[in-house]
């Protein structure tokens, strides 16, 4: 199964840090792709494009933001909108994606992935929102299923029943992050599986896998040292159902060499069964 | 005319979609830890607005807060999970929203944050948090006010207060440096186009990518020494100047005293080379005018070719 929207598959790609700008740069190392945290190039004019022109000019690279807060009751913020378009535009990049979240009201921004209330209200709310959002792109967006440790009383619908009827009513592709599943899974009380079934995986353009810190009583997603085999084994079973998409490996602190990132992005080789395509 | 140069390969990404690692340690008994304001004077209001105001109320209220929360009113709009109450898994997101943020501050403040002490940089950054919450998309802006923060809010006697600001500044300016726009450096070789007699008139724009800072204390030599892990200590109060500039993808730092400062400052004003020289012709008057003047070519000099000027008219 090939994704609905045509958007390609990539193969196995690296969160562009910045840690790994020079050795990059210095030692050009074949990556299939790089995902590129969209509002570290934004709002700047500076040092940040300089590098990324230099690696977008070489490599695909593909958009991943914080502050889109698609779920917030805020009006969308248009200026915001125009710049992400300008810097997709810019990098040619593949895609752009964000969080299914809110980040902040009443003017106020939290840079945190908020929890929606998985309600009718909230699920009309979020879907006019994410067409007008692909209107100002010209393009679908891809949202990604946050890693959550709460859940809002008085929900009529579980996340991933949430999201499935998101992405149909609003036609946009989605970012299915399995290690944000397993960590939800753990905190709510839930089966990955359960979640897996009800994603519809014609629609998931990407795959997201990362490390997370667990605490006993529930788990951080914090992007922190390798992934677990549980979660890579979550990425195998996502991916047969997919036939194949694009594969991301997050690291976003305490982050190792170059080499040693990379490594650790590429065993997502041993659980696809479809080999990563070469890098166009 | 000593330079240095910011290593700064590794700023950290601002938009990591990574919270706190910190959780929650299980309650064994006894009252909740602490509390945060969930609650609610709006009410019954189920919509999604003012479930969104009562979150981000309650997640920004401070850690030092007494709060008015208790399990009850947690439990009213958020669920207990397997192991975890409502409150605990809503403070979960209370401690990421303070911890993030202070450590955005931390990497933009690393020098500021050793002067100080971790703790009161860390307390400093909450007072800084509760005054100047974040009104944008983007965290690159946040920390813009800190320096002002230390000069004008922050009571004494906070320690170093004064030292603090200027240090503060000069990290800001790094930042703002890193951030903003560079052109193609002036070349002295484009400069051979003017008259002997014409010098004088010459006019200069700098790099956007520059900032002129005046200090109470020696700060930029604090800077050097913490960026190269010789845990200087806060210095005695005197006056000293620097410039911060950036070309290409390097950032560099250099010390000016008083002389360079005035003629420097005046270009950058854009005031002619020739008024510029006068202004060190002031500040020199103890030397011949001939050293004087070969002093202060050797400084264009040696500005030109660092790339701190984009443009030259005449």
């Amino acid at each position: 199964m090939t994704n609905r929207f045509g958007l390609p598959d990539l193969g196995v790609g690296l969160g562009l840090r910045s840690v790994h700008y020079p050795h990059i740069l210095a030692e050009r190392p074949s990556v299939d792709w790089f995902e590129v945290l969209s509002e570290n190039y934004m709002q700047t004019a500076g040092r940040p494009l300089y590098f990324l022109d230099a690696i977008a000019e070489r490599y695909p690279v593909v958009l991943h933001g914080v502050s889109l807060s698609i779920g917030s009751t805020d009006p969308l913020d248009m200026a915001y909108l125009a710049e992400l378009r300008a810097l997709r535009d810019r990098t040619r990049a593949r895609w752009v994606s964000d969080h299914l979240c809110w980040t902040g009201v009443a003017g106020k921004n939290t840079h945190d992935l908020l929890p929606l209330p998985y309600t009718e209200e909230g699920l009309r709310h979020v879907t006019a929102r994410v067409r007008a959002v692909q209107d100002v792109l010209g393009a679908p967006l891809a949202l990604e299923n946050p890693s959550t440790y709460v859940e809002h009383a008085g929900a009529s619908m579980r996340e991933w029943e949430f999201l499935a009827r998101l992405a149909e009513q609003a036609d946009c592709a989605i970012l299915l992050d399995v290690n944000n599943v397993f960590v939800s899974a753990y905190n709510h009380g839930f089966e990955p599986a359960t979640y897996l079934a009800a994603i519809p995986f014609d629609r998931v353009v990407q795959f997201h896998v990362a490390g997370h810190t667990h605490h006993g009583t529930h788990i951080i997603d914090s992007h922190i040292g390798p992934v677990t085999d549980a979660v890579w084994r979550l990425l195998g079973e996502a991916y047969r159902r997919s036939g194949g998409a694009s594969v991301l490996m997050e690291w976003d602190a305490e982050i190792p060499d170059f080499a040693t990132t990379h490594a650790e992005a590429l065993r997502a080789k041993e659980f696809i069964q479809v080999p990563s395509p070469s890098r166009s | 005319m000593r330079r240095d140069v910011v290593e700064i390969e590794t700023l950290r990404e601002r938009a990591s979609a990574t919270p706190d690692p910190q959780g929650p340690r299980p309650r064994v008994g006894g009252p909740t830890p602490s509390r945060s304001v969930i609650g609610d004077d709006a009410g019954e209001d189920a919509s999604l607005r003012s479930r969104q105001l009562r979150f981000t109320r309650g997640l920004m209220t401070p850690e030092s807060s007494p709060g008015t929360l208790d399990e009850g009113s947690a439990a009213r709009w958020l669920t207990p999970g397997p192991r975890l109450t409502a409150l605990e898994r809503f403070e979960i997101y209370r401690r990421g929203y303070h911890a993030r943020l202070i450590e955005c501050l931390s990497d933009d403040y690393p020098a500021s944050r050793h002067a100080l002490g971790e703790a009161p940089f860390d307390d400093l950054c909450r007072a800084y948090i509760a005054r100047f919450p974040s009104t944008g998309p983007n965290l690159n802006p946040f920390g813009r006010h800190m320096a002002d923060f230390l000069r004008e809010q922050v009571p004494e006697p906070f320690p170093a207060r004064a030292f603090a600001a200027d240090i503060a500044s000069l990290e800001w300016a790094i930042v703002e440096v890193i951030h903003a726009a560079s052109e193609p450096p002036l070349s002295l070789e484009s400069l051979e186009g003017v008259q002997a007699d014409g010098w004088g008139a010459v006019r200069l724009e700098p790099t956007p990518a520059l900032r002129l800072l005046r200090f109470g204390h020696p700060v930029n030599e604090y800077f050097r020494a913490f960026r190269h892990d010789e845990s200087p200590a806060i210095p005695a109060p005197a006056p000293s100047a620097a410039v911060v500039y950036r070309s290409g993808p390097t950032v560099w730092r250099m010390d000016l005293n008083e002389p360079m400062m005035a003629v420097l400052s005046a270009l950058v004003a854009g005031e002619p080379l020739g008024e510029a020289l006068a202004r060190a012709e002031g500040l020199l008057s103890h030397l011949e005018a001939a050293e004087t003047a070969t002093r202060v070519t050797t400084w264009f000099r040696e500005w030109v070719g660092h790339g701190v000027f984009a443009r030259a008219r005449w």
